[in-house]
């Protein structure tokens, strides 16, 4: 049954999950607990200083109220408790999004919790990534449909040495040159951003949002369709020797209906896994190329953190990436089976 | 599998790779990048870019975001080339009391911009007293430099930059033939000494200056009051206006040099990536196959949990929080690489398992270790080879990426880098593409060599095993 299986593999991500975010806690967490530390003392230091405006106290009263606020906080924190159980507090606070505090980026709101900070960037980079894989899809779909028709010949070939060219290509590098060459040589596109300074407001927004995407999307495209054409064009290929389109042909059926009513249904479940997955090694594989951008994604969010040390958004930023790629892997699964029938109506696997 | 075994497979899968072209391509660029390696000293003009890429004092001499030398073909206005020359005529002139030296230099200028600064090297030891005058090619004197005491020691060069050293005469020189009414509004800070040196002595020589070709003629006037003090060798730099073959970047290091010493770490970065996740793949999956039951089960649940993890997120804070050397990271990315070959690789090894020589050795009574590592992997080897080769530009990329962050290994000297003090001073804004361009150029090329090579090998391999 769909259900069951659909069950059955949803668990198996939160499973994944939850064991990866446990060793991460347990990898990070000598510097997550000093970042702690610090930020303690931090706020122990400025409520002294707010009781010190209000009335003088003796230095030993300093002392007392410093070393008592530090033992609550530390408390409060589980710095107390064994290595252990610190870690596995450690593990269900990031499972529960609760991500601490920044060091010192803020959300658009000016907030400084870590989960608000990353999640407001979430949808953007979702945005970017749903619209290029789209656009990828169709070209890839259509032109990997005209190499299969005619297997080695120029387009077959020309368009499969372009793959290999743009196979070790980091999409980054492909990034700067199109901003050195459509912003600042013929200055056709904004060089970064996601929307101009003032925003504009209503549908104007969104074109501008558009606009600004243009040069992202063009350098994710540009990156991604050799690829998936060059999948497409396998499977396709590999369907189009099967006996049921020999007969297809040999009924008489036109080509237009053995191509795109028979070949591609067949096609579909591993042209849609192809673009998927090559969607999520873009997400695990360039993602920072938000950063040359400034797109303020995920990915810029990195640049972001790692650039002002700041520990707490960049284990944040981790985890719900890892989330997303986990759901990502979860959703793929959930599609192919439901396009596969063979795991639809539950037959024996 | 014997030795004559091997090489009779090899010579057979010789003979059909031959016939791929795309693979015989990348084996050219393969043995192209090789040769960038093995001859490094003899290609760069900087050969010691690798160890001192990040050393100030090894690059003064050079000008600052220069293009290439070979831009000069595709402009009309020609701008002086960066060279060194170390033919400089030493003569020793008798003198009752110290040592007094003449050092005559020429530099033959045919190009249309001055350069940036030309700088005189002088080597020896003892305190000096240095005077240096020019004489330009229609036979006018100038004075750069009036008798300025100089330290030399060993192992320290003494610089003498017409540019920081001789800016208040080379503005005498400019005002005296140029008009009182466009000096005035000048200072010393305003001018660059070369370009006033290298033009004609006319009305103009300090706003709108002609370049005056020829041979111009240096003397360096070296004085030393002790017996003691030698003058061993002097020789001149000039920073052009444009520079190597591949320019250079703000911090005044050649690029080209940068990319050719990069070109070894690429190569053993993706190598060494590449062995060691295929080797883990591999055995991984081979075991997984060979083992079965449980043991199958779990291997499968851990192999998927790391099928889910993004590898260059985890990557990118493991070296902002640990900040590993390049081994490190290395053997980090081989940790999370390993999982590529090893579906492949287990349903493969789940067909040699049922083989008849696999159960004929098994009854001759090997372990199994014998039968994993004598009988099972062997066969793997064609395979390993063709995913190795599609590993390679995803290690160099991802190497790349973090040093793009600025979390590279900052004691050696990568593309990544390059490309990160570009991105970080702006070359991009600039329009210095000599400084964008080729190192990410030489990441997709030597991306593509593999490619080609990883996907002519798949041509051959794919799917079919070859068993015996």
């Amino acid at each position: 049954m769909y259900w069951k299986y659909a069950v059955r593999r949803i668990l198996n991500g939160i499973l994944s999950y939850i064991i990866i975010i446990f060793i991460l806690s347990a990898l990070f967490n000598t510097v997550m607990e000093e970042t702690a530390r610090t930020q303690i003392e931090e706020t122990v230091r400025g409520e002294l200083m707010g009781i010190q405006q209000a009335r003088q106290m003796t230095a030993e009263e300093i002392q007392n109220y410093y070393r008592e606020r530090l033992d609550f906080f530390g408390k409060q924190y589980m710095l107390d408790r064994p290595v252990f159980e610190r870690i596995l507090f450690r593990t269900w606070n990031t499972l529960t999004f609760r991500f601490g505090r920044s060091t010192s980026i803020r959300s658009a709101q000016g907030e400084r919790d870590v989960f608000t900070i990353v999640w407001e960037v979430v949808p953007r980079t979702v945005s970017l990534f749903t619209v290029a894989m789209a656009i990828n899809i169709m070209i890839g779909l259509w032109l990997g449909i005209r190499k299969a028709r005619k297997p080695g010949k120029t387009l077959d070939k020309s368009t499969s040495i372009a793959t290999m060219i743009v196979f070790g290509m980091p999409a980054w590098w492909l990034g700067m040159m199109l901003i050195m060459l459509f912003s600042y040589t013929l200055r056709l596109f904004p060089s970064g951003g996601m929307v101009s300074t003032p925003p504009p407001t209503g549908i104007h927004y969104f074109l501008d949002m558009l606009y600004h995407m243009a040069l992202p999307l063009m350098t994710l495209v540009l990156i991604g369709f050799w690829g998936s054409a060059f999948l497409t064009r396998n499977i396709v290929l590999s369907i189009l020797q099967e006996d049921f389109i020999m007969s297809a042909r040999a009924r008489g059926l036109p080509e237009r209906k053995v191509m795109y009513g028979h070949t591609l249904r067949t096609a579909a479940p591993p042209v849609v896994t192809m673009a998927l997955l090559s969607l999520l090694a873009t997400v695990a594989g360039s993602i920072i190329f938000e950063g040359i951008f400034s797109w303020p994604g995920l990915g810029n969010l990195y640049w972001v953190a790692v650039s002002q040390n700041d520990i707490p958004v960049l284990m944040g930023n981790l985890s719900l990436t890892v989330g997303l790629y986990i759901s990502g892997l979860v959703i793929l699964d959930l599609i192919y089976g439901f396009l596969d029938p063979r795991i639809k109506v539950g037959g024996r696997r | 599998m014997t030795f004559k075994d091997m090489r009779r497979g090899l010579g057979e899968f010789w003979s059909e790779f031959r016939k791929v072209k795309s693979g015989i391509v990348g084996l050219v660029l393969f043995a192209f990048f090789l040769i960038l390696v093995i001859f490094e000293p003899l290609l760069v003009p900087f050969p010691e870019a690798s160890s001192r890429w990040n050393d100030m004092a090894y690059w003064q001499d050079n000008p600052s975001g220069v293009p290439p030398a070979w831009m000069n073909a595709f402009t009309d206005q020609k701008r002086a080339i960066s060279v060194r020359d170390e033919n400089a005529h030493i003569t020793e002139n008798e003198i009752t009391r110290g040592r007094m030296y003449e050092v005559v230099y020429s530099y033959d200028y045919q190009y249309d911009v001055a350069p940036r600064d030309m700088i005189f090297h002088l080597v020896g030891d003892g305190t000096a007293q240095v005077m240096l005058t020019m004489t330009s090619p229609d036979g006018i004197n100038v004075i750069l430099m009036r008798s300025t005491t100089v330290r030399l020691s060993e192992g320290i060069n003494v610089r003498l930059s017409l540019d920081n050293d001789t800016r208040d005469n080379a503005f005498r020189f400019g005002t005296t033939h140029e008009d009182r009414a466009v000096s005035g509004r000048l200072t010393q800070q305003l001018i660059r000494p070369t370009d006033v040196y290298f033009s004609k002595a006319q009305f103009g020589i300090m706003n709108r200056p002609e370049a005056l070709k020829g041979t111009y003629t240096f003397t360096a006037q070296v004085f030393f009051s002790s017996d003691q003090s030698r003058l061993d060798e002097s020789f001149y730099v000039v920073a052009g206006r444009v520079s190597g073959f591949l320019g250079t970047d703000i911090r005044k290091r050649d690029i080209w040099s940068g990319i050719v010493a990069g070109t070894k770490w690429a190569l053993l970065i993706g190598m060494l990536t590449a062995l060691m996740a295929v080797g883990i793949g591999v055995i991984y999956g081979v075991m997984g196959a060979y083992l079965g039951g449980w043991k199958d089960a779990l291997m499968q649940r851990i192999f998927e949990i790391f099928l889910s993890i993004p590898i260059l997120p985890i990557l990118i804070v493991l070296s902002a929080v640990f900040r590993p050397s390049i081994w490190i990271l290395i053997l980090l990315m081989s940790m999370f690489f390993w999982t590529g070959p090893v579906k492949t690789v287990r349903s493969i090894g789940l067909q040699i398992k049922e083989e008849t020589f696999i159960e004929a050795s098994k009854a001759l009574g090997a372990s199994s270790w014998r039968l994993i590592f004598k009988h099972m992997i062997p066969l793997l080897i064609p395979y390993s080879f063709a995913s190795m080769a599609l590993y390679i530009p995803q290690a160099i990329v991802f190497e790349a990426s973090v040093s793009l962050l600025g979390l590279g290994d900052r004691t050696i000297v990568t593309w990544g880098q390059i490309l990160q003090d570009a991105w970080r001073s702006g070359a991009v804004l600039n329009s210095q593409w000599w400084w964008v361009v080729p190192p990410g150029m030489f990441v997709a090329i030597m991306g593509m060599t593999f490619a080609f090579i990883g996907f002519a090998m798949d041509k051959i391999l794919h799917p079919k095993l070859r068993t015996r």
